[in-house]
């Protein structure tokens, strides 16, 4: 069973994935110089209109075995810990301790 | 040798863009290309977490053959067992004043 967090972080992966072309439709607008001010400012207002989840900065990778949030290699999608155990049982293909 | 005028760099920039299809922006005004040029992102990043089947999504799936989920079962006669012993969790507050109250009582 997934953690409450990364319930939340797959609600906030599904909420980007919805609205990405629309936001980057007003983005566009926003940023653009070339239009008239008052346009690209209508365009900011109705960025600012979306909810939390719909923005990639809310997301975070998370370990995909246990959810914690700190430590991941992201290569793996693993926290450092997992990666380690993991690694050991083989089951990371090409990854073995190193020594010399 | 002699410097080159730049209105003649100007004319082989445009020209330059023309052959090769770019936007020709000698003043660097931001267009906003750049949201519209990258990759989407959303289509990756919902791939991140491996899709897991649970016995509760298996039962959702609507096929006639369904599990038994012991520890939801098991969480619901613990919930039972609590509110029949008067430790269940605290009613909802209806008001801002009561919500007040219990938060005092605590």
């Amino acid at each position: 069973m997934p953690t409450a967090r990364v319930l939340r972080d797959i609600k906030a992966r599904h909420g980007v994935n919805a609205n990405e072309i629309l936001r980057r439709a007003y983005l566009y607008v926003a940023r653009n110089q070339t239009l008239p001010p008052q346009v690209r400012f209508q365009a900011q207002l109705q960025l600012n209109t979306f909810g939390r989840y719909t923005r990639p900065t809310t997301v975070k990778n998370r370990c995909t075995a246990t959810g914690k949030g700190r430590g991941i290699i992201s290569e793996f999608g693993l926290s450092r810990y997992q990666f380690r155990l993991k690694a050991l049982a083989n089951e990371l293909p090409g990854v073995h301790k190193a020594s010399w | 040798m002699a410097a080159i005028a730049p209105a003649r760099l100007a004319a082989l920039t445009r020209m330059r863009c023309e052959i090769f299809q770019t936007a020709y922006n000698p003043t660097s005004v931001r267009t906003g290309a750049k949201y519209l040029r990258a990759r989407l992102r959303g289509p990756s990043m919902i791939q991140y977490y491996p899709d897991e089947l649970s016995v509760a999504r298996f039962n959702r799936m609507g096929g006639d053959f369904k599990i038994q989920d012991w520890d939801e079962y098991q969480r619901l006669s613990d919930v039972e067992e609590k509110k029949r012993r008067g430790k269940g969790a605290p009613k909802k507050a209806k008001s801002p004043a009561e919500s007040r109250r219990q938060s005092r009582k605590r």
